[in-house]
Formats: structure tokens, sequence, C-alpha cells
């Protein structure tokens, strides 16, 4: 029984198992099936939820042993169940759900500029040699300053990000906007695949939103 | 992505801190202890910015240590699944290429790079399209998204991918 359900050989052999599994015959495929077909199928359910690599690989696995020609009837059934092969789901991004509430998402500009007044008073407290000034914080000021300069005033550009928040976009979906400078509606749905259940309503505003924005951005 | 956020800790002061700068010593403890690390659910902490409130001290039986439950607001930087951003190349190899962006390292595998650009070795290992027009090297600007994440005890490790639309090269420091 065991060996009709073949064993999961490297990929260089799957054809020929494909076409003769009942002819191999070692003790050992008996203890290997069950325990690879039990461990193929939880990442192959897992696969659903998580990454698309996982799932290619267990697909490609089970797809090259070809379960479905015998067997036992759960891994028959396995076969049926991966048949129907879902589009991973976009990665969206989820912050309410990680972050308390209080967290304030901020986008870059509005970052920068805090970190450089703190710098501006780190520079007293630099003198005193027991404070070190930790790496975490020159990298993220490094950072923001990178990313954070693209608009001249961020402060115009949380004014115009908000006019969306009616139309139903999160905090932190105007932050990766803000973040990213994006030029056109459609940079910004691929940008951000949770906006574009709600495509139809956001299209204008957010045309209206990135011509505004046009007008805000530093000429580099 | 930054993120300003109210955080509480439990802070001991040894009583040689007390006196009339208590509260200022028990601030710079904090900062000591607190700014530069990160977690899980907050990531780095980058700064503080303010002190919200100070509890009333705890005297610990035994030593003579006080606690002080201390509420203040920092800047956090944090990454997701899902994110966007922009990163500066560190590294290139044939497995991919690292990238980092604040404080965070970032990997992007060979398999999450547009198949039509090709690892060339040599003095500076680099991706190019065959057409030599897109190329990703050291310093190079990509922006790219965030797939995975994994907190360490000091720091974020990132899985990022360039194969989606609109993300790739931005800046190429040859042409700059």
């Amino acid at each position: 029984m065991a060996e009709k359900g073949g064993k999961l050989l490297p990929k260089g052999t799957k054809s020929s198992l494909t076409s003769s599994h009942s002819s191999l015959g070692s003790s050992k495929r008996k203890e290997n099936c069950p325990t690879k077909s039990k461990k193929g199928r939880k990442v192959q359910f897992d696969s659903s939820i998580g990454s698309t690599k996982s799932a290619d690989k267990t697909e490609s696995m089970f797809d090259k042993v070809n379960l479905g020609k015998g067997g036992k009837e759960d891994k028959t059934g396995n076969a049926a169940k991966k048949t129907p092969v879902k589009d991973p789901q976009p990665l969206e991004l989820k912050i309410e759900q990680e972050l308390p509430e209080c967290a304030k998402c901020m986008m870059d500009a509005e970052a920068l500029h805090i970190l450089q007044g703190i710098q501006d008073q780190m520079v007293i407290l630099s003198e005193d040699p027991s404070i070190k000034i930790p790496i975490s914080f020159d990298r993220g000021l490094q950072y923001a300053k990178s990313t954070g300069n693209h608009y001249t005033d961020y402060q115009s550009v949380r004014s115009i990000l908000e006019k969306l928040k009616k139309d139903g976009v999160n905090e932190g979906e105007l932050c990766v906007i803000a973040n990213a400078c994006p030029e056109t509606a459609d940079e910004v749905f691929a940008l951000v695949p949770s906006l574009k259940a709600k495509r139809s309503k956001l299209i204008e505003p957010l045309k209206g939103v990135l011509s505004e924005l046009v007008k805000l951005k530093q000429s580099s | 992505m930054f993120f300003h956020i109210t955080l509480e800790r439990n802070m001991q002061l040894h009583p040689r801190h007390f006196g009339r700068n208590l509260k200022e010593n028990l601030v710079t403890k904090l900062m000591k202890d607190v700014e530069g690390t990160c977690s899980g659910r907050h990531g780095f902490v980058v700064a503080i910015t303010g002190i919200e409130n100070v509890g009333k001290g705890l005297i610990r039986d035994g030593t003579g240590f006080v606690t002080f439950p201390v509420k203040y607001q920092c800047v956090v930087f944090r990454p997701f699944k899902g994110q966007i951003l922009e990163a500066v190349v560190t590294m290139v190899n044939k497995m991919g290429f690292f990238a980092e962006a604040g404080p965070v390292q970032i990997f992007v595998s060979n398999h999450l790079i547009p198949d039509d650009m090709e690892f060339q070795s040599g003095d500076m290992p680099n991706y190019t399209t065959s057409d030599g027009s897109v190329k990703i090297q050291k310093d190079s600007e990509v922006r790219l998204k965030l797939i995975g994440t994994r907190v360490d005890a000091t720091e974020i490790f990132c899985i990022g991918t360039i194969k989606d639309d609109f993300l790739g090269v931005i800046n190429d420091p040859t042409t700059s």
C-alpha cells in the first residue's frame, strides 16, 4: 500500500517514478512515504495561507510523484484538493492588527522633522562621554533624510492625503502613498493592493490628490 | 515605516541616584536602556521623544532598588510584510542582494529578481538586464516590497522582492 504511494525522490528521478513506482521495492520507502506525505500534506495546507514558495515546492513535489494514480485514499484526496490552485493573494499591509491602537503611523518626512530636532539636542548630550548615540538613531535619521525629502512641506502633504480618509483609506496606506511618491493612480493600486477593492470609488479622488502632490514635490 | 508610539517600562533605580536629579537620572537610564533596542512587536526604538508620566516608585523587598513605571513616547521603526520601501544595496552575490533601509537589513533572493536580470560577477558584482539598461549594484537605490520579517535579539531582518510592478532600481550610482 505504501509502495503504491511512491517515494518522494529528488527531482531528477521523478519522471521514471510516475511510470514505474510499483517496481521500486525498498523497505525504506515504506518508512519514508507516510512521514513525507504527512509533512507534504501539512505544508500544502499551510501554503494556502503562507508563502507562495512553499506552495510551489510542494505542488511540484506532488506533481512529479503523481499520487493520483494509485495509493491511499487520503493521498488521492490530497491530489484532488491541490488541483484547483488558487492564485496567491497579493501581500497586503496589515498594520492595525499588529500594533497597539495608540501607534501613530508617520510619514518619513514627519519622522525626519522629529529626528532632526532630537539630533540638535543630542549635540549637547554628546558632550557627555557616558551617553552614546545609538547606531539605529543614525541609520534611522539617514534613511529618513533619503526618503523624507521628496516633498518641500510635509504638513501640506499630510493635509492633502487626509482627504482620502473619507474614502476609506487608512493611516498606514496613506503613509505608504506618501513615502512611495507615486506618479499615477495605477502605481498606487499596484503598491497598495488593499486599495484595489475600492478602485472605482478611489480612482478620481486619488488622481486629484496626486496632481496636487506633484506641485509639492521638491525639484531634485 | 516610522511610528510614534507610547510605551511603558518599569525602570529600576539604585538609591545612589536619588535626590534632586531623580527624574533626570531616571530619564537618562531609560534612554540608555531603550534607545537602539528592538523587539518583534514594536521594531527598533529609534529615539525617545518625551516622557508622558512617571509613576510612584515601589521599593523592592530585599534590595534597596526602587521600581518606577515610566510611560514614554518614542519613534519606532518597524518593517511590515507588504510594505513598500526604498533601500540602498550593500552587497550583491549570485544568491541575490542585500540592502539596507534604516536600521533594517533586507535580502532579495535571485528568485525574486525579475528573470531578465542576470548576475554578472567581477570587481563590482551586479544584476543587469540583457540589454544593459538596468543595473543593480552596490549603492544602487531600489524600491522593494517586504514579504517576510524575522526578529533577532538585536536586529530585524527582512526578505524582499522586486518582481512586482513599479519595483526595482530608482537610482543607479554610476549615472548620478
